[in-house]
């Protein structure tokens, strides 16, 4: 009974995610409330499955802040990744506030002479990047509006420089722990270090990039053509415009290569990404004076609610027991044979996160990852590589497919130019193939066959 | 300078709300805004016409769009904005002129100048007057007239809190069926003008 509740409530949850009719926090927060009475309460009537997915006990140990070992839970609410969400929005609220990210921006175009191919390509580059540190969503909102904004003055069609920008957002996210939502579960509930991920993930992802630019260039290059070749005579915007508070600016740059230094070493320092996230969230709030309630508004707390109210349902699934009869199922098509179970991993995780959210899908998979390494035998460290990178990739497939797609496509539509499935998917679906064939390759040579 | 005046016409199909916009706006001299007004935004900022116009007064697609942080990526909803932000950038400059549709009556809200009106009609009317523009059999009309007003009605539900056609949501309601299409043009011309004194 308890299986069917929990099961039940997850198809409904996705059901209501998908149709946009209510915002998703409420959804999650309704679907998880509704796991706590009717799995927990009425049919479990188990009070320690309530309190293991609640997960509180865990914030008030020594190991949440600083790792003693590695082992870190992956039952119930993953308040680590809460944490660690909150403070990078936090600090990414105060760098925006004082016109980073703008800043960046007109400095590159500045930087290649306001020419489209060159700004195309680095653009592309620059999206990676900084989707690798700060989540997607961020980097495209700044990246599409300055695109819109060059397009406009170069008189080019911004509509490609935007979906290659949010191609690589969410390729870049993919090769750190912090990049994408997935990574940052599947990096805490399963204690993977940042290093970890760039190495692994990162790998994979940096040679797909160098593919990516090439392919991209090659599919929108008659389409990038700029009619005003007179850059001289064009008002160009001054870089230095963009910063609003050069002191702001200054603390806030500081602040994210502290962040940055301190997810590096965080293997070697021990420091835990909840940590990080609240000592980044602090001093940013600190050094905002009364600019601190302003930023603390502007926290997308909708985000952190949808997580929190996710992880109770997919704490149901997992105590109801539901998520091993999948990884068994999984066990027993592949035959224990691990590259068929790493095809399976990658091709349905991308194939389910080009349609839905990956964040729950991700949040799902990781139990049944680790049950599955558990009853065949297989490093769970391999199966979390491919479930990241098929989570991560596949949601670049279509336009729902991922925030940043649903931000970038906005955006554009906004200034006039609406974007089609069709013309997302022409190019975006051969490139996410072209990825996801890229790891699996990577995988089954890096992992599996030497 | 003569004082700012909006007229915002909503109307059920064949009621002849389109026709007593385009007199009212030929009496006051006014630039006159309908289903074209897309063309004028595409213009103005050299846009795709026929791109826009394959979104424009479509209901949204609720799985095949998502909203993140407020954004949405449907196509038809970004059409219908980016309409609704012409049309206050214009009110804001201080233009005149007429718009027939287009959510108009809640979007200038705020304006103190802008007056709005909904134009109805009886069905029987309604369904003679479009057999005559559309050369069509009377069960096509009135299919016609069922279909485009629950287009209309979906459209600007979607967007506004009042309901389409509520009288509560317009300054005047009058069902041009009475006293036909140019008295009712001569009653609202009346009201446009004591509106104007004021």
């Amino acid at each position: 009974m308890s299986q069917i509740f929990a099961l039940a409530i997850f198809i409904i949850m996705f059901a209501l995610i998908i149709s946009d009719k209510f915002e998703r926090h409420w959804v999650t927060l309704g679907c998880g409330l509704a796991t706590i009475i009717l799995v927990f309460g009425l049919s479990m009537h188990s009070m320690d499955a309530f309190l293991e997915t609640m997960n509180l006990k865990n914030i008030f140990t020594l190991n949440f802040w600083y790792q003693i070992s590695a082992n870190e839970s992956s039952s119930g609410i993953n308040w680590a990744t809460i944490l660690f969400l909150a403070g990078m929005m936090i600090m990414v609220e105060g760098m925006a506030k004082a016109g980073f990210f703008r800043w960046l921006c007109m400095t590159i175009a500045n930087a290649v002479k306001y020419k489209v191919i060159p700004i195309f390509i680095t653009f592309m580059i620059m999206s990676f990047t900084l989707a690798m540190f700060i989540d997607s969503i961020t980097v495209i909102l700044f990246l599409a509006a300055v695109t819109v904004e060059l397009s406009q003055l170069l008189k080019f069609n911004p509509v490609p420089m935007i979906l290659s920008e949010i191609f690589c957002a969410n390729l870049g996210g993919s090769a750190t722990m912090c990049g994408d939502p997935p990574n940052i579960i599947i990096g805490t509930s399963l204690g993977y270090s940042f290093v970890d991920f760039i190495t692994n993930t990162g790998l994979i992802a940096i040679s797909s990039l160098v593919v990516i630019v090439f392919f991209f260039y090659f599919s929108y290059r008659k389409e990038l053509k700029q009619e005003n070749k007179d850059v001289l005579n064009i008002e160009q915007p001054s870089p230095g415009s963009a910063i609003t508070n050069k002191r702001e600016f200054i603390i806030s740059t500081i602040i994210f290569l502290i962040a940055i230094v301190l997810l590096i070493t965080h293997a070697q320092t021990g420091l835990t990404v909840a940590f990080i996230g609240v000592f980044i969230a602090s001093i940013t709030l600190l050094t905002a004076g009364k600019e601190a309630k302003d930023i603390l508004k502007h926290v997308d707390y909708k985000t952190l609610l949808f997580f929190i109210g996710l992880f109770i349902v997919v704490g149901g699934l997992e105590q109801t027991g539901i998520l091993i009869r999948v990884a068994n199922f999984i066990g027993e098509i592949s035959g224990g044979n691990m590259m068929i179970m790493v095809a399976i991993i990658l091709w349905v995780s991308a194939f389910a996160s080009a349609f839905v959210d990956n964040i729950p899908f991700a949040a799902t998979m990781i139990p049944v990852i680790k049950t599955l390494a558990s009853t065949t035998g297989v490093d769970l460290s391999i199966l979390s590589w491919t479930l990241a990178m098929g989570t991560d990739i596949g949601g670049s497939a279509t336009p729902i497919g991922a925030s940043a797609n649903v931000v970038g496509t906005s955006i554009a539509a906004r200034q006039g130019h609406p974007i089609s499935w069709k013309e997302y998917c022409k190019v975006s679906v051969p490139a996410t193939i072209l990825v996801i064939l890229i790891s699996m390759v990577f995988i089954f040579v890096r992992y599996i066959i030497l | 300078m003569e004082k700012q005046c909006i007229l915002s016409i909503g109307r059920e199909f064949g009621s002849g709300g389109h026709l007593i916009g385009k007199k009212l706006s030929e009496h006051y001299h006014l630039p006159f805004y309908d289903y074209d007004l897309l063309k004028n935004i595409a213009s103005e900022k050299n846009l795709d016409l026929k791109l826009l116009e394959s979104y424009d007064e479509r209901p949204r697609n609720r799985f095949l769009t998502r909203t993140v942080r407020g954004f949405s990526n449907s196509p038809e909803e970004n059409v219908a904005r980016i309409q609704f932000e012409w049309l206050l950038e214009k009110a804001e400059k201080g233009e005149s002129f007429v718009i027939v549709g287009r959510c108009s009556e809640t979007v200038l809200k705020e304006n103190p100048n802008m007056i709005s009106m909904f134009i109805l009609g009886d069905l029987d009317k309604k369904i003679e007057r479009i057999m005559e523009r559309h050369h069509v059999s009377k069960e096509e009309a009135k299919h016609m007239i069922e279909q485009m007003d629950r287009k209309r009605k979906t459209y600007h539900n979607h967007y506004c809190q009042g309901k389409w056609g509520d009288s509560r949501n317009y300054d005047i309601s009058i069902n041009s069926s009475k006293l036909g299409i140019d008295k009712t043009v001569d009653l609202l011309i009346d009201y446009i003008d004591e509106r104007k004194k004021k």
